[in-house]
């Protein structure tokens, strides 16, 4: 096999040189010699002879979590896109070696309707794409079956409304519970627990005042007496939960209603982005105590969640204003206060929360208009982040928030994955902590870079 | 009203009492504060803790109500409300408890005094040889440590006239009497003198939750030009200055009200009737905006604001904590973040 002569470009029938069999023995010396877009034939030959030894069609049904490693059937429907990219005109080489390494970390369910999506994503592609239910390993309770298919179909959206959801399920799921004989139920209940919480897990990844919930039920199963009788240790326990639930939640929202509330002063125009629980009750408790204040309330595709803001503040009387997200910069210069939920709160001062809410921060900062995260304290994890790469979550793909007016036909609005376009869709962003003025917690009214104190105040609390 | 109610429950007077504590030069308003509510809990003749610090709070207002500038008189007040709340109820009688209290009231206020002395002391070491400050109108605490660091270096002091009040010549007056070279500089030529400066030390009326600070107005001004030249901002503090408030921007101050900073309501101008065909237009009355305003021309080569537009200006401004550099306090140095550090760890019990 004659090397070729050094031209980008390749014939539309692939170069002439050689077949797969041949091109493995003879190693890296010939490699070298070839240019680039050769050396890129030759994987995608590599491939298709890989994937016509394992022709039978792609796994079905197993709902395995895949991890980032080459498969097989990863490449089977990818290898059907290689021949007609290679029919493209002078590919750039840096996506050759970009299509190599997303190849390599692809984590893509077979199990997805068409082939085209199992393709995967070349960034964000080690947060794995959103799968829908699978059959549930071992003995899930049916409330737990029901609670993961809300989630996974976005049914509940929202940290306080993820966490509260879930706490009630397991406070059913103690109810019917029965410790096996010779066990205790402080050492069984959480091994029964496990596969409860990772069904939910892979239904959608778990949010941080999940995590921090579960965590603070564990530690307390963990410390359930051992000589109580059954039913009262589950009694005891689901009085935790409901304790949990009133005093990190429900009352602290009632404390954050109060404090931020005292921000707001007649005139003000308040911008708010998307929809948060706890600034719904802010304004509307604000709004009861006879302040006069108008709101803008900002939204973006794909979830649209600012419009049930938006019905339930209008329906109360309060002058609202509804824009969408590109809209920002023509109104920022009316606002005199932001105010945004989060979704968690990092030890660095940062804030994740609704994907969108950074760029709501930082305009706001720009203009010198206060951006205060109203935010409970279970919302708060040790971590640091950074940025909001490392870790976040995408939305499944399809119209699956009904963002679009029911008069149109939905094929036509909603863009699908095709072999030249892929849609990413974050839900997540990260607001560094420079662009925030001040967090509004239960224990007070902290400057962002002072998160770290909150464990502080909270152990002199508990 | 309520003066009377306090007159006739014993004619305890809080509001004298504070006054002639204030006589003492070196007396602050919180620390006055704190004495005189001292005072009202010897006077006072609540049987129970709920009693008591309601009659406390009842006071910090009557107090607050006299005073147009209330931030700093506000965080010795709540100080000393919290402390009373938590402190630990050991006796058994409620008198007991009652002196206890007044006892720790009156020492607090008796060590707080050589608080400026401590800060003075953790100044000395940041104050080179052939230092050049830059200072703001008067401050006591900035001024003890002026004059400590005086007595083993070489130092030389600029100093703003702050104006309207005019405190900076107070302070170049005590400077030049000991001996310390000191200039006045026109609050406009801040940004002008920044680059001869070494660093720029500022005393407080109060330092607040989000780790800024608040002082006489100009104050923000040098620190956005001292950041900008990239020159160290410090302030000193004692700890009874820090407070609990969290202003989300200048005018979210508790000393801000609608006329700071507001426009004359000026009558309405007449309507023009377009001109008529004749190409005549009526006159306008331009005379009449003139006496409304009341604005006497000055024939003198400088002019300087009456006193209803001085009204109009603020007394006290808030720094961004990004501005400040470190804090110098009784409980140490302190970066703005480690503020609220202290001040959840104070108050949350």
């Amino acid at each position: 096999m004659a090397p070729a002569p050094s031209l980008p470009i390749h014939p539309p029938n692939g170069p002439v040189n050689g077949d797969a069999s041949k091109q493995p023995p003879q190693g890296r010396s010939s490699q070298k010699s070839m240019t680039k877009a050769e050396r890129r034939e030759l994987q995608e030959k590599q491939r298709a002879a890989k994937a016509a030894a394992k022709a039978g069609g792609p796994v079905n049904g197993a709902p395995s979590k895949q991890a980032a490693k080459p498969t097989p059937q990863a490449t089977a429907a990818a290898t059907p896109k290689r021949p007609t990219k290679s029919n493209e005109a002078p590919a750039p080489t840096a996506s050759a070696l970009r299509t190599q390494t997303a190849a390599r970390a692809r984590a893509a369910s077979v199990s997805v309707p068409t082939p085209a999506n199992a393709r995967g994503l070349r960034i964000f592609s080690h947060f794995g794409l959103p799968k829908p239910v699978s059959v549930a390993k071992g003995d899930i309770h049916p409330t737990i079956l029901r609670l993961a298919l809300q989630f996974s179909e976005f049914k509940i959206t929202g940290a306080n409304a993820r966490c509260i959801a879930t706490l009630s399920a397991f406070k059913t799921v103690i109810q019917d519970y029965a410790t096996p004989p010779n066990n205790t139920l402080s050492r069984h209940l959480m091994t029964y627990l496990s596969p409860q919480i990772s069904h939910l897990v892979a239904a959608r990844p778990m949010s941080v005042t999940m995590g921090n919930a579960i965590r603070q039920l564990k530690l307390e199963i963990s410390g359930s007496d051992i000589d109580l009788p059954e039913q009262d240790a589950k009694d005891a326990l689901c009085q935790k939960i409901d304790n949990y639930i009133r005093d990190r939640i429900i009352i602290a929202d009632q404390v954050i209603e109060e404090t931020a509330g005292n921000k707001i002063k007649d005139g003000d125009v308040i911008l708010t982005y998307a929809r948060s629980s706890v600034v719904q009750k802010v304004l509307l408790g604000a709004h009861a105590e006879g302040r006069q204040f108008s709101v803008i309330v900002v939204d973006s595709r794909p979830m649209l969640e600012g419009k049930r803001l938006l019905s339930v503040l209008a329906s109360a009387g309060i002058q609202c204003t509804y824009i969408l997200l590109p809209a920002l910069g023509a109104i920022i210069t009316e606002v005199t206060l932001v105010l945004v939920g989060a979704h968690s709160i990092h030890s660095n001062g940062a804030v994740y929360s609704r994907a969108g809410t950074a760029l709501v921060a930082m305009m706001a900062k720009l203009h010198s208009v206060p951006v205060v995260v109203c935010c409970e304290t279970y919302k708060y994890s040790e971590t640091v982040q950074l940025d909001s790469f490392t870790k976040n979550e995408l939305a499944p793909q399809g119209d699956l928030f009904s963002s679009f007016p029911s008069v149109k036909a939905r094929d036509s609005l909603t863009l699908e994955n095709d072999e030249h376009l892929e849609i990413l869709n974050p839900l997540y962003d990260l607001t560094p902590p420079n662009c925030i003025t001040a967090v509004v917690t239960e224990v007070g009214v902290i400057p962002p870079n002072s998160i770290g104190s909150i464990p502080v105040a909270l152990g002199r609390l508990l | 009203m309520a003066s009377e109610a306090s007159s006739s429950k014993g004619e305890f007077d809080i509001y004298q009492t504070y006054r002639k504590i204030l006589d003492d030069e070196e007396m602050s308003p919180p620390l006055a504060a704190i004495l005189s509510l001292s005072q009202l809990m010897v006077e006072s003749n609540a049987g129970t803790m709920f009693e008591l610090v309601k009659e406390l709070h009842d006071g910090a207002e009557e107090l607050k109500r006299h005073t147009t500038n209330p931030i700093s008189l506000n965080a010795g007040c709540e100080l000393f409300i919290a402390f009373v709340t938590l402190f630990p109820h050991e006796s058994d009688s409620f008198a007991e408890l009652k002196t206890e209290l007044v006892k720790q009231g009156q020492k607090y206020a008796k060590e707080a005094i050589s608080y400026r002395n401590k800060i003075a002391e953790l100044m000395l070491d940041f104050i080179k040889d052939d230092s050049v400050i830059l200072t703001h109108s008067y401050s006591r605490v900035v001024m003890r440590a002026l004059l400590h660091a005086h007595k083993t270096k070489r130092i030389s002091v600029y100093v703003t006239e702050a104006r309207p009040r005019g405190l900076g010549v107070k302070t170049h007056e005590v400077l030049t009497a000991v001996g310390i070279p000191c200039t006045v500089v026109l609050d406009s030529a801040v940004a002008y003198v920044m680059d001869k400066v070494d660093f720029v030390l500022v005393g407080s009326e109060a330092v607040v939750e989000s780790g800024g600070l608040i002082n006489a107005v100009g104050s923000n001004q040098m620190a956005i030009i001292a950041k900008a030249a990239h020159k160290p901002f410090y302030a000193l503090a004692e700890s009874y200055k820090f407070h609990r408030l969290f202003p989300l921007s200048q005018y979210d101050l508790p000393t801000h009200n609608p006329s700071i900073l507001s426009f004359p309501s000026l009558p309405p101008r007449p309507f023009v009737t377009p001109p008529t065909t004749s190409g005549v237009s009526p006159p306008i009355a331009k005379s009449g905006i003139d006496e409304s305003l009341n604005v006497t021309p000055t024939s003198s080569s400088e002019r300087s604001m009456s006193a209803e537009m001085t009204a109009k200006n603020p007394d006290v401004d808030y720094t961004r904590p990004d501005l400040i550099s470190l804090v110098f306090s009784d409980v140490g140095i302190l970066t703005p973040e480690a503020i609220s550090q202290y001040l959840v760890a104070m108050f949350a019990g």
